[in-house]
């Protein structure tokens, strides 16, 4: 490694480590707008899997595969399409909320809910139908039934949390066109990564990239380690 | 006394018609041997009789039943208890397993602690309190299950099978439980494609044959001569 590189990272861990107000001001920027728009989403998402899987109605089908469709739809697209409802002239336009940290909210959770209920809707459908039974033939409530049945796919569920909030904190095309990258109030690690890299301030971009890299090391460790835990199933 | 009563029913999967009677009823301190080949609904009779499952025509209905809050429509459930032949155990310690009734249970939270410590002997759970369910035994698993229904004293029991797989150790200690719930007044529907200790409590014997149910005194020479049919039926196809 050149002697450059080292400097770089050298650099970037000063900041980190020196609580740099910049840095940490794009770091909690990104956090509570993530946190904020996955919290929002949770509940609904997971009734919605919920409802997916195990209610029958017509257009399961097509509400199914039109969900993992807009999961697949590239964040800038969806992030044209919150522009579009929150620009002076759109449909929410009224709310004023472009180019604030409200507007990322609503842009994040339109790419988070997909993923959670996409995720969601597969581990219901995988639960074994006896759970269900066994819980409300011996006397268990509907509500204290699902309560059971998110306890027996707490690993794929938390999967599914995991992947949605990897996906809405990484994201650069929804925060960079709803938020505007706006320093100190929009600006959040990826657009502050694409930015800075542009301008050529390496260390900074290394700084939030490693924030980014140590979150993900946690995250994934703490998912193994329940997944370790949680042994083939004999039925 | 509690009572539960099909009126009228027609059960189907799709199209294909699985049985059709007028009147079949299950009442505490009934035991009742149910018959059938394999895939002929003896499951899915189960399942009517403890509410997990609707027919495709007729009515189910509960008599003598405590009131049931707002929320809980089904009557059936929590009190006619349906044990799979392979049950399920959830995700979690033996101790979990047999402690998740308590909240469900209309006894008092004395007795409950009672039953539980006296189910855990007559089924011999105590050194297998801790280990995790998902890695038991079938036999033990089996013993876990009846347990737990055991605890909540139902008034109602349908038991798909309860005795397959088990060694002669499991197979005694579940007749000790279920002899004692007879006793307790529990009503019972028993499957079992062939007679054993469990089937010797029953005093009625339904039979599913040709889309029919057909109720006879277990004692009758045509229960006997069906059960002798079965189990020569059963050897040979073994």
């Amino acid at each position: 490694m050149s002697e450059g590189w080292l400097a770089l990272i050298q650099q970037a861990l000063s900041l980190l480590f020196s609580l740099d107000p910049d840095v940490w001001a794009i770091v909690s920027v990104s956090f509570s707008v993530s946190f904020a728009a996955l919290a929002f989403t949770l509940l609904p998402s997971l009734i919605l899997g919920f409802l997916l899987a195990f209610v029958p109605f017509p257009g399961r089908w097509f509400a199914t595969n039109l969900i993992q469709t807009i999961q697949s739809i590239p964040t800038v697209v969806i992030g044209l399409l919150v522009y579009l409802l929150l620009t002076r002239m759109g449909p929410l336009g009224d709310l004023r909320w472009l180019f604030t940290q409200p507007g990322m909210i609503l842009g994040q959770m339109m790419i988070c809910a997909p993923v959670l209920i996409a995720m969601s809707q597969a581990a219901f459908t995988s639960v074994d139908k006896r759970a269900w039974e066994t819980s409300r033939t011996l006397g268990a409530s509907w509500l204290r039934s699902v309560w059971q049945i998110c306890r027996e796919l707490k690993v794929p569920l938390l999967m599914a949390i995991v992947a949605a909030f990897s996906r809405i904190l990484t994201e650069v095309g929804c925060s960079m066109m709803v938020g505007g990258n706006i320093a100190g109030v929009t600006r959040n690690i990826p657009t502050a990564i694409a930015l800075e890299t542009s301008k050529g301030d390496f260390a900074q971009a290394i700084a939030l990239g490693l924030v980014l890299l140590i979150l993900s090391l946690v995250l994934n460790f703490t998912l193994g380690t329940l997944r370790g835990k949680a042994e083939p199933r004999s039925h | 006394m509690v009572k539960v009563t099909a009126n009228n029913i027609e059960m189907r999967f799709g199209s294909r018609l699985l049985y059709r009677f007028d009147s079949l009823s299950i009442a505490q301190q009934q035991t009742v041997h149910l018959q059938g080949d394999n895939g002929s609904g003896k499951t899915t009779l189960m399942k009517l009789f403890a509410g997990l499952q609707t027919p495709t025509s007729g009515r189910i209905q509960a008599h003598g039943f405590s009131s049931s809050p707002w929320w809980r429509r089904n009557p059936l459930l929590g009190k006619a208890v349906y044990l799979h032949q392979h049950p399920y155990l959830f995700d979690g310690s033996v101790a979990y397993n047999l402690n998740y009734v308590q909240p469900f249970c209309e006894l008092s939270t004395q007795e409950i602690r009672q039953r539980t410590s006296s189910a855990i002997e007559m089924a011999q759970l105590g050194p297998l309190m801790q280990q995790q369910a998902a890695s038991l035994s079938g036999g033990e698993r089996q013993r876990l299950a009846i347990a737990r229904a055991w605890v909540m004293r139902p008034k109602l029991l349908m038991l798909d099978e309860p005795t397959s797989n088990m060694d002669i150790l499991s197979q005694q200690l579940v007749l000790t439980m279920i002899s004692d719930l007879k006793t307790q007044g529990t009503g019972m529907l028993i499957s079992s494609h062939q007679s054993c200790s469990l089937t010797s409590l029953c005093e009625q014997s339904w039979q599913i044959e040709q889309q029919q149910i057909m109720a006879t005194d277990a004692a009758s020479p045509i229960a006997r001569l069906n059960q002798h049919k079965r189990e020569l039926h059963y050897v040979t196809a073994n």
